[in-house]
């Protein structure tokens, strides 16, 4: 038995646990050991991809520890390829999350201590094969935001227009603090519904054991599978930013600290995706194939819809929140489409959506704390102060909206072609129109903060990034560039386990 | 009938419990108000080492003929009401040695005598041992729940009183009630056997009976609609009392609940109708009046009225899995809301206030206590790695079982507007400043001692929940299997 998976796991809860025993005053070595416990796991990850064979596929690495026995509930971990690569995103995200925030200057040790519990949480979600393991690994994850957006958020002035202005002041619309609560409480009613589909899952295989595998091997009868899909697609959903039940990620990932928004666009709302396609889909074929058209349906919505909500916002963090949500649509609508290569697509999404959307939100980060300001309309020709993060955000928007040669293209390539070749060959054309949406707002909004007339003088005297910043937006930068024109790299995990799944799937669908 | 030894060893505990009150009645003759709060630490100590003590002791076994009967059950509920005494006059010495200096002993004796009252209770199989034990517990509490009134009608404890009288005049109808409603089943059934009524046949009288010990005991656990007392008895009484008072009782009420209903009766099925309205009323109503509440002691005071009715839920089905489920939501609402309570008294004693503005910045006042909260808020709520998380998954579970699909999905979601109101308070205390004249707190060597324990609970058995669930399930076979003779 190896302990790499646990080793990943523990290493950034580990660090959470010195990091209460170093003080306060200590801001370099606080920072120290939270790059540690992030190092440690993305070397954890890049070692477990090494070990990974891709010949004998299915699960490997096992580990399994009693936790609960009479009900059944162990810590099994083990990693498919489809959690290879995803280890590798969080790994890769959680280290240039903490290197883009080194400039925090508000209780850094408490921020380094949630964030690094929350990261712990999402790898442990990717491993765990015990259904009830990976919904507690599921819950760490989403947790901690609300502290970490409450207390480290930034708020944005209230709209004091429009016939709804007295509720917005009300209720507080832009503060950071209604955007965490908000967040939390339409996440935990997500998790309300998968903690029911989950009993109903549990009892109906003889209440003996959440092992995935043991759940997966059991065939469960139309009812269960009927109510159970949408309970598990609404659920896990929710965070994956299912439309309408998206309305959390704008706020929520605007009033976010820089490596929060990362880390919550990035890696977060591709926890969603992967409990509705490893644990919805799987383990349920036969409500997975009845609902596929609803979940296909709403998905192309979320395209198109998130696009467009993008194209109107004049505040630079919504407009990439939005994207998110249009970006986190692709990845549904390739899981949606039951064809190898929808889901292969689906998961090289996820990947590369994660790695462009942290490369996002860390130059937005770094622009709000130089300039202050997250309105476009004020900003313009930054280009000639910050000509690094310039470049950085061009090369995020272009593989946003899909430019060969980037890691964008890839996964929106496959998925469009798993549009093509699935039953609803349809889905394709207005997936491909949300990307030609995509590359209006992108474009217009690098012109408008990089390009054109200035900057004012107010902004004249910003500086590019500096020092560990410099290091977060090169390990982005590169990797989109390196899974773009090398997708092999992590598609031949995705795709070693994407058919043994399929499989499953439409196998157990057939009446 | 006749004594022997043997029938002594399953009450050790129990006759323990009195020798310490004696001890106590003459230290306090002895040394009188020269003890200080010193009378206070050493009723604790006392308890705590009888819980110690229950480890070690075989206590199974009948005694007096049967009357009571000592098992893994009975040894279950004697560890909690011992562990939550103890908890509670840790938590209460600073307070009751600073507010009422010369009358410090009389305040442990009577938490004493309640814990005696609440020890006999599970153990009891003869009606009129539960009946006289159950009302052993209850006549300290009205006292108690006095205890703030001070002289000036401004002061803290102005609601006392009030808090006491409700208290009191609830507590003495719903005794009447649940007395009225037994009378009539020992009358069918002729004998004050709890294991012999199942022989008798069921009729409508036979059914009346049963309903009207639901009714009077819903009175003494809380469960809407028979609620309105709690609230204003917490928010007026004095706030270590509280923690005690908000699980202790509530638990004896449920020990006597399974007792009567499902042992006895065995009447589960029967009241299904009436048990599920109880808990879905209590689950609503409590958690959706807490999100309006503006002081912390009548938010807990309603959310603990919704986790009566979780706790009601695991009741309903009557089976071993689920009563067991129910014991280890005991457990941790014990150490989760005497912890919480606990806070709240020190945010009390320094603002003279339990609003939650009173609680803004604590973390800036101490960060130990906000953490210490935060963690106890987390668990009521039923957040992952902390206890609560288990016990409400376990309850869940149990009602999942038991068929009752849609309360689960329906307590599920109103968990997330649990959530809400908890973390109304957390938002006070990290991300709101704290008043400018508020200095740093700081906790007496009790209360320290107190907290530490609730919390080290708190997050150990949110870890490693097995020991709990195995005492638990232990508890829950000896008991809940059905006595001979069963129909």
């Amino acid at each position: 038995m190896t302990h790499w998976l646990s080793l990943i796991v523990a290493a950034p809860a580990v660090a959470a646990l010195l990091l209460i025993a170093v003080p306060a005053s200590a801001r370099l070595l606080v920072r120290w050991v939270s790059l540690a416990g992030a190092l440690v796991s993305l070397f954890g990850s890049i070692e477990v991809a090494r070990q990974y064979d891709t010949v004998a596929g299915g699960l490997q690495l096992v580990e399994s520890y009693p936790v609960v026995p009479s009900l059944g509930i162990h810590l099994t971990l083990a990693v498919d390829g489809w959690g290879v690569s995803l280890l590798l995103l969080t790994g890769i995200i959680i280290v240039a999350g903490v290197m883009a925030t080194w400039t925090l200057k508000d209780r850094e040790k408490e921020f380094y201590i949630f964030l690094l519990v929350l990261v712990a949480g999402v790898f442990g979600v990717f491993v765990s094969q015990d259904l009830f393991i990976f919904f507690l690994f599921y819950e760490i994850a989403v947790l901690p935001m609300y502290l970490l957006i409450g207390i480290w958020g930034s708020s944005q002035a209230v709209t004091e227009a429009g016939p709804f202005r007295y509720v917005w002041k009300v209720l507080d619309i832009g503060g950071k603090q209604y955007a965490a609560m908000k967040l939390t409480l339409m996440l935990l009613v997500g998790s309300a519904f998968i903690l029911a589909a989950m009993f109903g899952l549990y009892v109906a295989a003889g209440s003996s054991s959440f092992d995935l595998a043991h759940l997966g091997s059991v065939k469960y009868d139309r009812t269960l599978q009927l109510w159970a899909f949408p309970f598990l697609w609404l659920g896990f959903g929710s965070l994956a930013g299912v439309f309408p039940f998206h309305t959390w990620s704008p706020d929520g990932h605007a009033s976010a600290p820089t490596a929060v928004s990362m880390l919550h666009a990035g890696v977060l709302m591709k926890l969603g995706a992967f409990g509705i396609m490893r644990v919805g889909m799987v383990l349920l074929p036969e409500g997975a194939l009845t609902w596929a058209p609803l979940v296909g349906g709403v998905a192309v919505v979320n395209i198109v819809y998130g696009a467009l909500s993008a194209m109107s916002q004049k505040d630079l963090k919504y407009i990439i929140a939005y994207s998110s949500v249009s970006h986190m649509g692709i990845v549904l609508l390739g899981a949606a489409t039951l064809t190898p290569n929808g889901w292969n697509g689906a998961v090289y999404q996820m990947f590369a959506h994660g790695i462009m959307t942290g490369l996002f939100f860390a130059l937005v980060g770094l622009v709000y704390e130089r300039a202050h300001t997250r309105l476009i309309g004020k900003m313009g020709g930054f280009a000639r102060v910050m000509p690094g993060v310039a470049v950085f955000f061009t090369l995020a928007g272009l593989s946003s909206l899909g430019l060969p040669g980037t890691a964008g293209f890839v996964a929106e390539l496959l998925v469009f072609l798993g549009a093509y070749q699935s039953a609803h060959s349809w889905w394709a054309i207005p997936a491909i129109l949300g990307a030609f949406i995509t590359a209006v707002y992108v474009l217009r909004a690098v012109r408008a903060i990089f390009w054109g007339k200035g900057p004012s003088r107010e902004f004249s005297e910003l500086s590019d990034a500096r020092g560990t910043e410099w290091a977060a937006l090169w390990i982005l930068g590169l990797s989109l560039i390196a899974f773009g024109v090398w997708p092999d790299l992590i598609l031949v995990f995705i795709d070693r386990t994407t058919p043994d799944y399929l499989l499953l799937v439409l196998a157990g669908g057939a009446p | 009938m006749t004594l022997g030894w043997a029938d002594f060893a399953p009450l050790a505990i129990d006759l323990a419990l009195v020798a310490a009150i004696l001890i106590v009645l003459i230290g306090d003759l002895a040394g009188g108000p020269r003890a200080g709060r010193g009378i206070g630490y050493l009723c604790g100590i006392l308890l705590l080492g009888l819980f110690a003590g229950s480890f070690f002791l075989d206590l199974s076994g009948p005694s007096m003929g049967g009357t009571y009967v000592g098992d893994a059950w009975s040894t279950f509920f004697k560890r909690l009401f011992l562990a939550a005494g103890a908890l509670a006059i840790f938590g209460s010495a600073d307070h009751v040695a600073r507010h009422t200096p010369t009358r410090q002993s009389e305040y442990h004796l009577l938490i004493l005598f309640s814990v005696l009252g609440m020890s006999l209770l599970p153990g009891a199989r003869d009606l009129l041992l539960l009946v006289v034990a159950f009302e052993l517990m209850g006549l300290p509490l009205f006292v108690l729940a006095a205890w703030a009134k001070t002289d000036d009608p401004r002061g803290v404890g102005r609601h006392a009183p009030e808090a006491a009288l409700k208290l009191y005049l609830v507590g003495a109808a719903s005794t009447a009630i649940t007395l009225f409603g037994l009378s009539l089943i020992v009358g069918l059934s002729g004998t004050t056997n709890i294991d012999a009524w199942i022989r008798t046949a069921p009729s409508p009288l036979w059914f009346a009976g049963g309903f009207l010990v639901l009714a009077g005991m819903g009175f003494k656990i809380g469960a809407v609609p028979f609620h309105f007392w709690v609230p204003d008895t917490y928010q007026g009484s004095s706030t270590p009392f509280v923690a005690f008072l908000s699980v202790a009782p509530k638990l004896a009420g449920f020990a006597a609940l399974i007792a009567i209903i499902h042992r006895g009766l065995g009447a589960g099925l029967l009241h299904r109708p009436t048990l599920v309205t109880l808990a879905v009323a209590s689950i609503l109503l409590g958690n959706l009046l807490a999100v309006a509440q503006t002081d912390v002691k009548r938010l807990l005071a309603f959310s603990g009225i919704g986790h009566i009715g979780f706790m009601l839920l695991a009741f309903l089905p009557g089976t071993t899995e689920s009563i067991q489920m129910l014991l280890f939501y005991g457990g941790a609402y014990v150490v989760t809301n005497i912890g919480a309570f606990l806070i709240v008294e020190q945010v009390e004693d320094a603002a003279g206030g339990s609003s939650i503005d009173d609680f803004a910045g604590l973390v800036y006042r101490s960060p130990s206590l906000a953490t210490a909260m935060l963690l106890f808020l987390l668990s009521l709520a039923g957040i992952p790695f902390v206890v609560g998380f288990w016990a409400k998954l376990y309850v869940f579970l149990a009602a999942w079982e038991a068929g009752l699909q849609w309360i689960v999905v329906l307590g599920a979601i109103v968990s997330v507007v649990g959530l809400f109101y908890y973390l109304q308070i957390a938002r006070a205390m990290f991300m709101r400043k704290p008043a400018a004249e508020a200095p740093p707190l700081g906790s007496s060597l009790g209360m320290t001692f107190a907290i530490s324990l609730c919390l080290a609970a708190v997050v150990v058995l949110g870890a490693f929940p097995a020991p709990l669930l195995g005492e638990a399930e232990a508890a829950a076979k000896a008991f809940v299997a059905k006595p001979t003779g069963a129909r």
